[in-house]
């Protein structure tokens, strides 16, 4: 009951991650709805690592991983995100269309 | 955790229903300041899912790290945003909003009666007899400090050289 419970949980999550990432017009929301997607995968992985046979599978130290990578990117994508602030002045996702300028 | 079976599931429809809330507030809050603080609600939430499934070095660990500095960095960079404009041309509902949500939709629902056909008991019977008893003996942060030692150790160096990397990138990025 519980394992079933979890994953219905953590494909909510996903998918209304899912739907906030695609249809949001600030930059800085869709950052925060690609952090829960990365946190959605993790519930799955533990909760599988829990109770299956944990000699062989690593979804432990796999969650670890993912935490470390996803903390590397929110720093990166917070310094992105203030760049493009700084010279357009305005945090509409779909204003700036070519790669110059 | 071994909790009794009353307040294990009291506590999982506890941190669900937070999970779920809080899910709903990042994506549909207007206020940017709003959804951020919804999105520490639900990592908070999750980090004790963790503590249920006895997982108490990962739960902590998340709670530091996701709580504690990427939801304080999400909520800078918010602040940091000028939130005049917000309330200005906020259109709710488009076309694409519309189907967006129509695809999730229906995609969530078809993977939910996919997990709940799944037979999961029939595959952990076979799967769990062939543990040793001197596993359960090993705590949490032990078994992960095993792991990263020995098995995977490579992945660790190359893991903190993807920190330094993006720690340079990121400082090397706004000094412009």
């Amino acid at each position: 009951m519980m394992l079933e419970h979890v994953l219905v949980l953590s494909a909510y999550l996903f998918f209304t991650d899912i739907y906030g990432l695609i249809t949001s017009r600030n930059m800085v929301r869709a950052l925060m709805c690609l952090e829960l997607i990365l946190n959605a995968v993790n519930i799955n992985f533990v909760t599988f690592y829990d109770l299956f046979d944990s000699r062989q599978l690593e979804g432990n130290i796999f969650s670890i991983f993912a935490i470390v990578i996803v903390a590397a990117e929110a720093s990166i994508g917070s310094a992105i995100v203030s760049l493009i602030y700084r010279k357009k002045k305005s945090t509409c996702i779909n204003q700036s269309t070519f790669l110059t300028k | 955790m071994d909790l009794p079976g009353p307040i294990h599931d009291f506590l999982l429809v506890f941190l669900g229903s937070g999970l779920i809330l809080g899910g709903l507030g990042v994506v549909l809050r207007i206020n940017p300041i709003y959804s951020a603080f919804s999105l520490g609600l639900v990592l908070v939430c999750i980090s004790l899912f963790y503590i249920l499934t006895n997982y108490h070095f990962v739960a902590t660990a998340k709670l530091l790290i996701y709580v504690g500095a990427i939801n304080v960095l999400i909520l800078f960079v918010v602040m940091f945003m000028n939130s005049s404009e917000y309330y200005k041309d906020f259109n709710p509902w488009t076309i694409g909003n519309g189907l967006t949500s129509l695809v999730c939709t229906s995609i969530l629902v078809s993977l939910i009666s996919t997990i709940l056909d799944t037979s999961w008991y029939g595959i952990i019977w076979t799967t769990r007899s062939n543990q040793i008893i001197e596993q359960d003996l090993i705590g949490n942060s032990q078994q992960i400090g095993i792991h990263l030692a020995t098995d995977f150790f490579l992945p660790f160096e190359f893991i903190s050289i993807i920190l330094l990397v993006a720690l340079i990138g990121a400082i090397d990025v706004t000094l412009q």
